[in-house]
């Protein structure tokens, strides 16, 4: 699937997991996360590539379960709010002292469902998407800071090998990690070398001509100095506007100086993109598969921002709890993020994938 | 000399900007006890603040990266970056006790050797190839590469106080100013990265952002939110940062300021 099309699938789950607290409709997003993740872990095709080269400290869904459970005891043991008293913790300990309440592990549970839902779909990005391709969606303007992330990434699996033949090196020695100053014949050695390969690097990139000057200097600065001249009063305009709005002194005046200094500032970084050079070996192509994720992202968005559906997402536990409501055709809408996963099983789109 | 001024112009009104907007809970209630009645739309601001500083850093770092950098400049950073994720990877599969991360080690020493913008982008692409490495892409990102960033660009006051103490403290001046400024930081970059998440944070009432209370009840609430949640967290960030300045400053600052000279050589194309 195209990157971009991640990217708004990625925008479509997150504001559904941010304009709604009603557990129902909370567990069916999970639902549509958890199938996703699924579906691209045994057919995806661009997971091969993706698990090339990315480190995984902790499993996203385990650490989701910890944050629900974690968000679940912090706002039962300080919030003592609730009908339902499960138990009482006696003494005067500031913050913790009152009754414990089932309405306080709901709705600290409600809470925590939709933060690690959030984590869960960035982390099912991380899982789908190459490094090389979030590296690529950086902005064209971004080009010196892609380069030296490009750079970074790559030299990340070199590092740490290096580590490794540091210690080696000098465990033969007889050197031992007792304390933090052991740590220096280490460390010392791994930057040194480090910067030994960042010189080596620097010159075999200049003798290919990376950041060569311009045949005609005076018209890039131009190029490079003119936007800028845009982008600061864009910023002054922007923060002058968001002052007025905060106070509400000249009526909409505010909001139409912020939003034209947004613009200002949003078109001086565009015009500066436009004058770094950049090219890509393959191109990325947009296919019907891609098309039809939005357009599942354009359902969920239709259907979580619509005026009438603004009541029945809002669920609060307290003071007692009840059941929350349930639309189904909301809930069929939010089936709409599942597209991804669905469109795995259709062979005839997966041959049109360009990852 | 007009483009060094526009530099320095753009790098302050962002940065100001940037920390104005992220100020907002603890002045928006003395602005909004001025403001004309049904003029407020309180429950947009923390929405408004995200996107506010989000552009500040997309500024910032525009302007950080100047127009074509040298290449001994990218091959250095993309180096020290990748280093630098080693080691927050080493943190995030081993853990330290509470917030202690070695990874400001190395932002304050390359911003203190290099300056102060090569400072905001080893900070800020530490977090974002960190991120990318380690599957940690988030809604966080943008808060952190800029907070960090921000660790980074401070760097060249800490020079500023090393010259200050120098008469005092002798040959031990430079350490001692990193050791504090690293202490401080390690603080400050807890406040600051709650101050992104605070306002959005139903908890108990004596510890919630409120949108109707004055500037000291805010800060009060704020304070009280910091001791509870974040203190010992950030003490620790704090004495790891302290431990490492102490324990390796002086060598990794003499093996930078080597590789910083010979760093400054220039290509110069042979006249024929």
């Amino acid at each position: 699937m195209h990157p971009w099309a991640w990217g708004a699938w990625l925008a479509g789950a997150l504001v559904a997991l941010s304009v709604t607290r009603n557990p129902l409709y909370l567990l069916l997003i999970w639902l549509c996360l958890l199938l996703v993740a699924q579906a691209w872990r045994t057919a995806g095709p661009g997971d091969a590539s993706a698990a090339a080269g990315r480190l995984r400290p902790i499993s996203p869904f385990k650490f989701a379960l910890l944050v629900i459970g974690l968000a679940a005891l912090f706002n039962a043991f300080t919030s003592h709010v609730g009908q339902t008293r499960l138990f009482t913790i006696p003494g005067r300990l500031p913050l913790f002292s009152g009754p414990v309440t089932l309405e306080g592990v709901v709705y600290g549970a409600i809470n925590g469902l939709a933060l690690a839902g959030m984590f869960a779909a960035f982390a099912l990005l991380n899982q789908v998407l190459p490094v090389q391709s979030l590296v690529r969606m950086i902005p064209r303007t971004y080009y010196p800071v892609a380069v030296i992330a490009s750079i970074a990434v790559t030299y990340v699996p070199t590092t740490l090998r290096q580590f490794q033949q540091v210690r080696e090196a000098q465990a033969v020695r007889g050197h031992r990690l007792r304390g933090l100053r052991d740590w220096l014949p280490l460390l010392v050695p791994l930057l040194v070398s480090g910067l030994e390969h960042a010189l080596q690097l620097a010159e075999a990139m200049t003798a290919r001509g990376f950041a060569s000057q311009p045949t005609q200097p005076g018209t890039a600065r131009r190029a490079w100095l003119s936007p800028r001249l845009a982008i600061l009063p864009g910023m002054l305009l922007l923060m002058g506007g968001w002052l007025l709005d905060l106070t509400g002194y000249g009526g909409p005046l505010g909001g139409v100086l912020a939003a034209g200094g947004a613009a200002l500032v949003l078109g001086g970084l565009w015009a500066m993109g436009r004058s770094m050079p950049r090219s890509s070996y393959r191109r990325w192509r947009w296919s019907a598969w891609d098309s039809l994720a939005c357009f599942g992202v354009l359902l969920v968005l239709a259907a979580y921002l619509q005026p009438a559906a603004q009541d029945g997402l809002w669920y609060s536990p307290y003071p007692a709890l009840a059941l929350p409501p349930f639309n189904p055709w909301l809930g069929v809408a939010t089936l709409g993020l599942l597209a991804p996963a669905i469109l795995t099983f259709l062979p005839w789109l997966r041959q049109a994938d360009p990852v | 000399m007009r483009a060094r001024l526009l530099d320095i112009t753009i790098l302050l009104v962002s940065t100001l900007s940037g920390l104005l907007a992220l100020l907002y809970p603890f002045f928006l209630p003395a602005l909004a006890g001025q403001a004309a009645p049904g003029r407020m739309r309180l429950g947009e601001m923390p929405g408004l603040m995200t996107a506010l500083v989000g552009l500040c850093l997309l500024v910032l770092l525009a302007e950080a990266q100047g127009q074509g950098m040298q290449t001994k400049l990218v091959a250095l950073l993309g180096v020290l970056v990748a280093i630098n994720s080693v080691l927050r990877f080493v943190e995030t599969a081993l853990p330290g006790p509470g917030g202690f991360t070695p990874v400001f080690f190395l932002i304050i020493l390359t911003g203190y050797v290099f300056g102060g913008r090569v400072g905001f982008l080893m900070g800020a692409l530490t977090m974002l190839v960190s991120a990318l490495v380690t599957g940690g892409v988030g809604p966080w990102l943008p808060a952190q590469m800029f907070t960090a960033g921000w660790v980074g660009l401070s760097t060249p006051l800490a020079r500023q106080l090393t010259k200050a103490a120098a008469p005092a403290l002798g040959r031990h001046a430079e350490i001692a100013t990193l050791a504090v400024f690293s202490v401080g930081w390690g603080f400050l970059y807890g406040a600051l990265m709650n101050l992104w998440e605070w306002p959005f944070i139903i908890g108990p009432e004596a510890q919630s952002w409120s949108a109707g209370l004055g500037f000291w009840p805010t800060l009060q609430r704020y304070a009280v939110f910091y001791l509870a949640t974040s203190l010992a967290w950030d003490l620790a960030a704090a004495l790891g940062n302290l431990l490492l300045v102490l324990a390796f400053g002086a060598p990794v600052l003499r093996a930078l300021r080597r590789f910083r000279q010979r760093f400054t050589f220039v290509y110069q194309a042979v006249a024929n």
